[in-house]
């Protein structure tokens, strides 16, 4: 931040009236040539390559055959359309699913009185941050056809019944399980914030509990549920890890899985990947525009600006039977996957003669760990990844606290169009960020391709949004005059900023970098397209493994990858206290 | 139809610590609006959510119509949907999802003793609209209403269903001053038409006493008197009661004798005083006599507790004047009514009729103002 607002600043000295007048347009423009190369620059190239057929690869940089019939085929391919349908079915579903779980799970937490509700709140929140890949290789090692862990003990138990996850209903359901929490966060503030005398005027005028559930309650924190049903629906549209380990095997592709199978074709189909990810982003911010205008549609839930008793029903014996739906959620979503990775990690061979078989403690060793340790590339992928987690953090707080304070704090214009230029990738799948970045510099020579940067960049495209709104945040918390305060004392705008906001703002800036370091260290969608094998990270490893077929080095390295992740979100919660909601959106 | 409460030694305790009501006890005929008054905290609300079933007692038993809906030592414990009454919050707690006549249908949709049939629902709707005044809005969805509209259809809502108790949980707090005094003739107005049971909670004594048949002062978690307005403000039972309804005038002295309800009151330097008094207080008891500003007479010596005083403030208010007056070492307020203010700086009478003026007990308590 060399260049300051001129506009924001009272005239204190005259000594170099014409640096001023320039400096807040040469600032402002500063800002928007980042964020045009950063988020514009690859949207565009994606656009190109999106109507023309020519291979960045082969034809070099910059030749384009603009052709709109070229898109149009790709739309009306048969298996675009089929992934798109089953895209829609499986997101569908999973947000049926998602709504159910999210709705009773914040009724049970914000309404009732069962037991360990604080508990219940904070451990169903853990699914937000397990790596859908992570979550897609349990799953597969729990309901595979035939040698998942659930049907060994359903055949130990001579139950006739078999899961199959490699499904669409497999894809429903773990995406149901996972991204509930979305529906959850939107409806359970809801709730809270509701006026509880419009529940007990129902109760009052003779409603049954149920009855003024289904006519008030719920119809009142509809725009919660919409708009936590449509992020919900967002989020699973743009994962790519859950349906590649589940849909994959069962060769039921997606918008995402088909996006990477096509660039991984020989040649690589890039126009098409571009073409179908153009398809998949425009889904995806019709959505997103579509929940923005809900949440600032007028809210029927908050009232009065009155602080409510929180209502409570008393369940009597029931609680008990609310407290177990709780812990049977937490068990299948948390408790089960992990079981699974840990057996399946330590475990030789994941063949079990019977049921006993599993606590044949001689089958165990560390032997998948010692093997994922030996292949050189995984210490690679862990450093790249720490890497790459590093300048991503450092790059995007910087970046963001810059827009965030001209966004926030200064009357310079032009801060619309930053707002605006910020706020696009909220609408834009990780996986399209990654096939826009490819558009963007592969047929460069000598650019940014094949190095860790171009990672480290799209995941500041990808997660600015996020990492903006959070220091928006904190900056609101910090009174203006406070800053004011300094300037009347004769500081300049620059060690006003250093003096008194970097200061004040300093828990929120550590958060939000930890923050965007735990998000690039999971991210897998954007990854997929600008890895080499130098370059390689965490998440493209435990796929590569997960595709190699070794179900055990698959489940060492996702127990890795989760203790890693674990213990960076540990730092992240303990630098700043509730900021789930921020990692929400990213997926 | 409307029915009795009755409250015996009800309490209720949240959590550890003190009762936020503490053995409360009264009853309201049919027909009667009983008000409870009282500051904020001093478990009115509370006692009415007990009623309403919306908050579990502790302990004492509360009966609707001769029915126990209440008893915890019983095990009794009857569902707010199951007692028949209605209620009116003080956020309204109109359904905004709802048009002003689906708000209204909703109790008769889904009573469980509902035998109208579906016409029957429209007819009622509309002969309850016209009866709080908003017949013209049936079909308005009731965001789009003023605040006192609202509260209206609240009222209207819980009116429909002839319920036979009504409970209304400081329903006008939320409005503004000239609205609240208008809604508060109007309710009283539209209460005593349909001959309900009413009980009312507020903590604004105008509204107490333009309501209530009989008002009961609440003050931490205890009632202290229930007795028609009239008597609430000329026999106060207690000296937060006389305080809180008004008599901001507080003179120390100590009890010479008493006989009956009369008491002489000896104030020092300023002398003697005759006041009325409620509690038992022997001569040498600490006592504390309260007297409103209006009753006071300047300008006049009286038969008994005659003056002279000197005027050392005077705050001229447009329809009324307030006089500071010190005698003999004592300071009251005086409210003259009128626009005219008739007295100047300097000496004065007054009078302190020895009705108006109460000794309580002096417990140290400071003087509330």
């Amino acid at each position: 931040m060399t260049a300051t607002s001129a506009a924001a600043l009272p005239a204190t000295t005259d000594a170099a009236p014409a640096a001023r007048r320039w400096a807040a347009p040469l600032w402002v423009s500063a800002l928007l040539i980042i964020l045009t190369f950063l988020v514009i620059y690859p949207l565009l190239m994606l656009f190109f390559g999106a109507i023309s057929d020519s291979n960045p690869v082969i034809d070099g940089f910059g030749k384009f055959n603009p052709s709109l019939t070229h898109f149009i085929a790709v739309l009306g391919n048969e298996n675009v359309r089929l992934a798109f349908f089953n895209a829609l079915v499986a997101c569908g579903g999973g947000t049926i699913l998602a709504v159910v779980i999210g709705l009773a799970f914040s009724w049970i937490v914000v309404r009732t009185n069962t037991p360990f509700k604080g508990f219940i709140a904070g451990a169903s929140m853990i699914p937000l941050f397990v790596p859908p890949l992570v979550a897609g290789v349990a799953w597969s090692i729990l309901g595979s056809p035939k040698t998942g862990l659930l049907n060994t003990a359903l055949k130990w138990m001579g139950i006739d019944f078999r899961f199959d996850f490699y499904s669409m209903s497999g894809l429903i359901l773990v995406f149901g399980f996972y991204y509930a929490p979305y529906v959850y966060m939107f409806t359970a503030s809801a709730l809270r914030n509701m006026d509880p005398s419009l529940e007990e005027a129902s109760e009052v005028a003779g409603a049954s509990a149920f009855t003024t559930l289904f006519t008030v309650t719920f119809p009142l924190i509809a725009p919660a549920i919409l708009a936590g049903s449509l992020l919900s629906f967002v989020v699973m549209l743009g994962i790519y890890g859950v349906p590649a380990a589940l849909g994959a095997p069962a060769n039921i592709s997606v918008l995402t899985t088909y996006i990477f199978k096509l660039t991984a074709w020989s040649p690589p189909l890039y126009n098409t990947a571009a073409a179908v990810a153009i398809l998949l982003m425009m889904v995806t911010a019709i959505l997103v525009w579509a929940q923005q205008r809900v949440l600032s549609g007028r809210s029927f839930a908050t009232v009065a600006g009155k602080a409510f008793r929180p209502r409570s029903l008393n369940l009597g014996p029931w609680r008990w039977l609310t407290f177990s739906l709780a812990l049977a959620y937490l068990f299948v979503v948390v408790v089960l996957p992990t079981v699974a990775l840990v057996i399946a990690a330590f475990r030789r061979f994941l063949f079990f003669k019977d049921f006993r078989a599993v606590f044949d403690m001689k089958a165990y060793s560390w032997v998948h760990f010692n093997s994922i340790f030996d292949n050189p590339l995984t210490m690679t992928s862990i450093w790249n990844t720490m890497k790459v987690g590093v300048i991503t953090a450092v790059i995007g707080g910087v970046l963001a606290f810059a827009i965030g304070y001209t966004i926030n704090r200064t009357q310079v214009a032009g801060r619309k169009s930053i707002d605006l230029l910020s706020t696009i990738p909220v609408a834009i799948p990780g996986l399209v960020v990654g096939v826009a970045y490819l558009w963007a510099w592969i047929g460069l020579p000598g650019g940014l391709y094949g190095t860790i940067w171009i990672l480290a960049l799209a995941f500041v495209a990808r997660f600015i949004p996020d990492t903006v709104k959070a220091l928006s945040t904190s900056f609101m918390q910090i009174h203006k005059e406070l800053e004011e305060a300094a300037w009347i004392c004769g500081r300049g705008l620059l060690s006003t900023i250093g003096t008194i906001m970097v200061p004040l703002a300093r828990p929120g800036i550590v958060a939000s970098m930890t923050l965007l370091f735990v998000l690039a260290v999971r991210e897998l969608g954007s990854s997929l397209f600008l890895y080499t094998s130098d370059t390689t990270v965490m998440a493209v490893l435990l796929l590569d493994y997960y595709e190699g077929g070794n179900i055990g080095k698959t489940a060492a390295f996702s127990l890795v990858q989760t203790v890693i992740l674990g213990v960076l979100l540990g730092i992240t919660y303990w630098l700043s206290r509730g900021s789930a909601e921020s990692t929400a959106r990213a997926g | 139809m409307s029915a009795a409460l009755l409250i015996e030694d009800l309490v209720k305790k949240f959590g550890t610590g003190k009762p936020a009501v503490d053995g409360v006890s009264f009853d309201v005929p049919a027909g009667e609006i009983v008000v409870l008054l009282g500051p904020s905290g001093c478990g009115k609300t509370t006692s009415l959510r007990c009623v309403a079933g919306l908050e579990h007692p502790t302990g004492g038993r509360i009966s609707i119509g001769g029915r126990v809906v209440s008893e915890p030592e019983r095990g009794t414990l009857v569902s707010p949907r199951e007692r028949d009454i209605g209620m009116v919050f003080q956020s309204y707690a109109v359904w905004p999802h709802m048009t002003v006549h689906q708000n209204v249908a909703y109790p008769l949709k889904y009573r469980r003793k509902n035998t109208s049939g579906s016409g029957d629902i429209n007819t009622k709707v509309r002969e309850t609209l016209e009866l709080v005044g908003l017949g013209e809005y049936a079909q308005r969805p009731v965001t789009s209403l003023s605040g006192g509209q609202m509260q209206r259809v609240a009222l209207a809502r819980s009116l429909v269903y002839r319920p036979q108790l009504l409970l209304l949980d400081e329903p006008l707090s939320n409005l503004d001053s000239k609205l609240r005094i208008r809604l508060r003739d109007e309710l009283r107005r539209i209460l005593k038409m349909t001959g309900m049971t009413g009980l009312y909670v507020t903590h604004d004594q105008s509204e107490a006493v333009v309501l209530g048949d009989r008002i009961g002062v609440m003050k931490d978690g205890k009632l202290l008197q229930m007795a028609p307005p009239g008597e609430i403000y000329n026999r106060p039972a207690d000296s937060f009661v006389a305080n809180f309804t008004g008599a901001s005038n507080v003179l120390l002295g100590k009890v010479l004798e008493r006989k009956g309800e009369q008491a002489i009151i000896d104030l020092g330097a300023a002398g003697r005083i005759q006041a009325w008094t409620p509690q038992p207080l022997v001569a040498g008891d600490k006592a504390r006599v309260a007297l409103r500003a209006e009753n006071i007479r300047l300008g006049e010596h009286g038969p008994a507790n005659s003056f002279t005083g000197r005027v050392t403030e005077r705050r001229y208010q447009g329809m009324q004047t307030i006089y500071d007056v010190e005698f003999g070492g004592q300071k009251v307020e005086v409210l003259e009514l009128g626009t005219a203010a008739r007295h100047n700086d300097g000496e004065v009478a007054l009078t302190l009729p020895p009705d108006t003026c109460w000794a309580y007990r002096d417990e140290g308590q400071p003087t509330a103002d």
